[in-house]
Formats: structure tokens, sequence, C-alpha cells
């Protein structure tokens, strides 16, 4: 396994590789958008064009599965942002992976990139020295997940009391009071399980594709097909993620006028 | 030790994995075949129930590297 360049500086540790990748993943789709809605035309739209109509239909429907139709408008930029960040993000680590053998400490204006600990665990391990990767997945590392997942707790939340005070206070003494706890402990595992689901199906997915490395060529056919399923399930994590953030944004701020 | 615990992480986990989704699969195929003209809202609840249900034992697989690991 791998050790990643750690920049310490004040007290946090910064995953330089993840934060390549977060801004290489935010330039992708920035320049994915920008070249689709270039040269916008009715009657003959481009290629880009037209994928971009259907990313945007499928959001669309996404949404209005679950939350009502004049609703969903509200929505729908926080949807695409959210699915198409997510699917190019998984996707990252799949094509190619950047290791460098570090014998001695490696040092970036002034300040240690990779340690002389790291340096030391590696020659433990039996190696000439840190094996350190520097391109990675960016929701291979539990840290943006989870900023995904506050960023969406934040707004059902916020949302649900700006827009829905009082059926929003009110569920969670629905159906019972004593509920209360349990109603407390969903909201909080939601955040939780949201993270967690994007970070081990994206972690396993690259270390399972480390371990058919060490096969060398004779790994090829099964990597192959390792990396066709991991298209898959970038693209099934992102499309879940982006649809349980609607639900929770959907039961938290709308309320239904035909229920009461 | 560590990798008797990794291994029984994963297989406990693949365990309540396979079973979890094979209920949910076999289930929505039953429900298209009642009623065709649902497939897509049931492929898609589907998908939902599958990423819901493969939470925990995705969690097990990560914790088993760890240890396998020993990061």
């Amino acid at each position: 396994m791998h050790d990643f360049p750690t920049w310490q500086i004040g007290g946090l540790n910064i995953d330089v590789s993840t934060f390549l990748a977060i801004i290489i993943s935010c330039v992708i789709v920035f320049v994915l958008a920008r070249v689709a809605v270039s040269n916008l035309s009715v009657e003959n739209p481009s290629k880009i064009q037209n994928f971009m109509e259907w990313v945007v239909e499928f959001v669309h429907n996404l949404i209005a599965s679950t939350m009502p139709l004049s609703k969903v408008k509200t929505y729908l930029s926080l949807g695409m942002t959210l699915i198409l960040f997510i699917f190019v993000s998984n996707l990252l680590g799949l094509p190619f992976g950047i290791v460098t053998e570090h014998t001695e400490e490696v040092k970036l204006f002034g300040h240690t990139l990779i340690s002389n600990e790291m340096i030391q665990s590696g020659i433990d391990k039996g190696h000439h020295g840190a094996e350190v990767a520097w391109w990675k997945s960016p929701t291979a590392d539990v840290s943006v997940t989870f900023g995904l997942a506050a960023i969406v707790f934040f707004l059902t939340h916020f949302l649900g009391l700006t827009r829905n005070t009082k059926h929003y206070l009110k569920h969670y003494f629905e159906p019972f009071p004593f509920f209360f706890p349990l109603n407390v402990l969903k909201e909080l595992s939601k955040p939780l399980t949201l993270s967690l689901r994007l970070f081990a199906n994206i972690f396993a997915g690259e270390v399972l594709i480390s371990t058919i490395l060490m096969a060398g060529v004779w790994g090829t056919p099964l990597l192959a097909a390792w990396q066709g399923f991991s298209l898959f399930v970038g693209g099934v994590q992102a499309f879940l993620f982006t649809i349980l953030t609607m639900v929770y944004i959907g039961s938290a701020a709308i309320h239904n006028e035909e229920d009461h | 030790m560590e990798l008797l615990a990794a291994a029984i992480a994963i297989g406990l986990g693949a365990l309540g994995a396979g079973i979890g989704n094979g209920m949910i699969v076999s289930k929505t195929v039953e429900g298209i075949s009642r009623q065709p003209e649902l497939r897509g809202t049931l492929q898609t609840t589907m998908f939902i129930g599958v990423g819901i249900v493969e939470v925990v034992p995705i969690i097990g697989v990560v914790l088993a590297f760890l240890m396998f690991f020993k990061a």
C-alpha cells in the first residue's frame, strides 16, 4: 500500500495527492460544462450539447422521482454538480497511477512533503525507501467524501429549518414522542453512511487495482475486467449519492399539502 | 492473526451482502414480471436498495484492508 505525500502545516495534515486530484477534477468538470454550452443551437445541436442536455434530463427525472414537480427546478443545479463531480472524481484513479520511490526527504518551499519517518517505515517494509503515490481518485479519501456529506447534511437541515420550519421540527416527534432519540440517531447516521458508502466503494476498488498489479503482466485481463466494473461502480455511486441527497432534502424541506 | 481477522470480516460481509442483494433483485424481477410497464421505476429503486444494503459489508471490506495492510 502506498503512502501519500502529506504537507504538515499549522497542525493540519494536508494530503497533496488528494488536493491535486480535486483541482484536476474541478477543472475537468468546468471545462466540460463550458464547452457544452458554447455555440448553443436549437436545430443543430453539437454532440456535446446533446450529451449535456441528456445529463440535465437524467438529473431532472432523478429529482422528479423524489419530490413534487414544482420544486424540482430549485435543486437541479445541486444535483448536476454532485453527479458530475462525483462521477469524474470516481473515474480519475482508474487509468493510471504515479508512484515514486524516495530515499531522502523531499521539501517544497521549505515544507516537508515526504518525511523521514515515512522513508523509515518504507525501508522497514522491505522497499528501498518510501513508495509515494501522487495520483488517486479524490473520493478515495474519506476527508473528501465526508466534506461532500457534510455539505449535504448542512443543506438539508438549513433548508428544513428555513423553508419548512413547523413540519421539520415536528417530524422529530413522529410517530410518537419517545421516538425522538431514534430520529436524532437517524439524522446523524445519514451523513455517516453517505460518506462511508462512497469512500469504501472507491477505496476498495483502488486497493484491488494495486493488488492485481502485483501479478504483473499476467493480471492484464483481470485488470481490464476490474476497471470496467469500477466504471460501473463509479457511475452507480455517483447516482446513488445524488438521489439520496434529493430524498433527504425532499423529506426535510418539502411539505406535501395532501398529506395533512 | 490480522489475516484471520481480515478474512472473517470480508467473509461475513460478503455473506450478508450476497443474501441481501439476492433478495432485493429477486423481488424486483418478480415485480417487473407482474407489471412490465414499471420496469424503469423498479430498476431505479433496486439500485437504491442495493446501495443502501451494501454500505455495511463494504465498510467491513475497508476495515479488512486496514487490518490486512496494518496501516
